[in-house]
């Protein structure tokens, strides 16, 4: 049973993509910003996996074109590799599916790179070479944020329950 | 299952054909930002829709610190009172001393038959937004058009410059900062005079570009604002020199060095709004 059939509705998806870009409004500086998941990302790729018929390429590019403009970018830039991001998640939606929050996590941790190299790309190419390469480090934290959620929404649904037993 | 009035067979265009004219749209877009600037309009009402929220966000930090605050010591703020004290006495005399000099140098200026320098009016504004710096090194200030701040403002905090007003929207503005990458700021070296070019190189670095080998500067040197730009006025602190290294390849030398404004620090800067300079002929 997909976990979302039942939660899925435009008010929880609004809610917590809305909750997502608050959360990015927040004052962050120092480490805790070069650490920042994207939250906005992981929002956008929750609903792609549980609700592709909702929330996928249009939802993507707009709130990417707002990434961008919250970072000073380029518009476009964000935009693009969220697409990326949705459309690698449709292709192994099936697959992700199936894994518990753990293993779905590590799954998602290549699509999320990917997403932040094309950001990385089509800067570079854009605007200017990057400086270093702690841009990547948000894939780590994206990809910790992403088994907290799935962790978080099996515990609710009472699924992680019948794991353990 | 078929509903009546519903297709039977989905007639959408495959994911593959979405992502490939999403990413059409997206190029598009990227060209029409870097090439025609055509999309700064967006950027406004993003900006618009956005302040709202970042003035709320703001208060968590703000309640922290308020709280935090309460609960100094009583003994520290009396210390901390009587070093401030002492501060002042020592700055009365200096401004004692600038008074004397300013009345002398206007003296001198007309005597020489020279444009005084144009008035200076500062704004203050606090930071609203750190953007992620990997690009460009930005942040968005809450003060903007309507407080009379435009594209090209020079920032300062109380330690040195912080950089410069890139764009500005109603109610907030972007400030590059100097330590942005391809951001210039034209600089004098302030034991010997000698003028140079500072670059911006990222993650709060500078470097000093195209200073010949045989140039006398060395570690701990402050660089201060040129003003030959007519954009920073002259004398404002922007870096310490860091480390300088001769390589065998150039015939510059490398010449790194630390911004002294507290870049990712400071939360309340000035702005110098500078009257536009009249040019006689």
């Amino acid at each position: 049973m997909n976990v979302a059939t039942e939660t899925g509705s435009w008010r929880r998806i609004l809610g917590t993509l809305a909750l997502a870009v608050l959360l990015e409004q927040l004052p962050w500086s120092g480490w805790a910003l070069v650490l920042r998941p994207d939250f906005v990302l992981v929002a956008v790729l929750f609903w792609t996996l549980h609700q592709p018929a909702r929330i996928s390429f249009g939802a993507a590019f707009a709130l990417g074109l707002l990434a961008d403009f919250q970072d000073g970018a380029v518009f476009g830039q964000h935009a693009i590799a969220y697409v990326i991001g949705v459309y690698l998640v449709l292709f192994l939606r099936l697959r992700l599916l199936q894994f518990d929050p753990l293993r779905q996590a590590a799954q998602l941790f290549p699509i999320f790179l990917a997403v932040q190299l094309a950001v990385l790309l089509v800067g570079w190419l854009a605007v200017n070479p990057p400086t270093g390469l702690a841009m990547l480090l948000p894939v780590l934290s994206s990809t910790v944020l992403w088994y907290l959620v799935a962790l978080f929404v099996r515990l609710w649904h009472g699924k992680g329950m019948q794991d353990r037993a | 299952m078929a509903m009546p009035g519903q297709l039977m067979f989905a007639r959408r265009l495959g994911p593959t054909a979405r992502l490939l004219i999403w990413l059409l749209v997206g190029v598009s877009c990227v060209v029409a930002d870097v090439r025609h600037h055509a999309l700064e309009g967006l950027r406004s009402g993003f900006s618009l829709l956005l302040q709202p929220a970042r003035e709320a966000m703001r208060a968590p930090t703000d309640i922290a610190t308020e709280i935090g605050g309460f609960f100094v010591r009583h003994r520290l703020l009396q210390k901390e009172r009587d070093a401030l004290l002492t501060e002042r006495a020592q700055l009365m005399i200096s401004v004692n001393a600038a008074q004397e000099l300013a009345r002398e140098n206007t003296e001198l200026r007309t005597l020489l038959q020279l444009q005084s320098r144009p008035g200076q009016q500062v704004v203050h504004a606090a930071l609203l937004y750190q953007g992620h710096d990997w690009f460009a090194q930005r942040i968005t200030l809450d003060q903007g058009g309507r407080a009379g701040l435009r594209s090209g403002l020079p920032v300062v905090d109380a330690s040195g410059l912080v950089g410069q007003v890139s764009r500005v929207y109603p109610g907030a503005s972007e400030v590059t900062l100097v330590s942005s990458p391809q951001q210039l700021t034209p600089v004098m070296v302030e034991r010997t005079g000698q003028r140079g070019l500072a670059a911006g190189s990222g993650r709060n670095q500078m470097e000093l570009r195209y200073m010949p080998a045989q140039t006398d500067i060395r570690a701990g040197d402050r660089l201060l604002t040129s003003g030959i730009d007519r954009v920073y006025p002259a004398g404002i602190p922007v870096a310490r020199v860091s480390r300088v290294s001769r390589s065998q390849s150039s015939p510059y030398l490398r010449v790194e060095s630390l911004p002294l404004a507290g870049l990712d620090r400071s939360r309340a800067v000035l702005v110098l709004i500078a009257e536009p300079q009249v040019t006689t002929p």
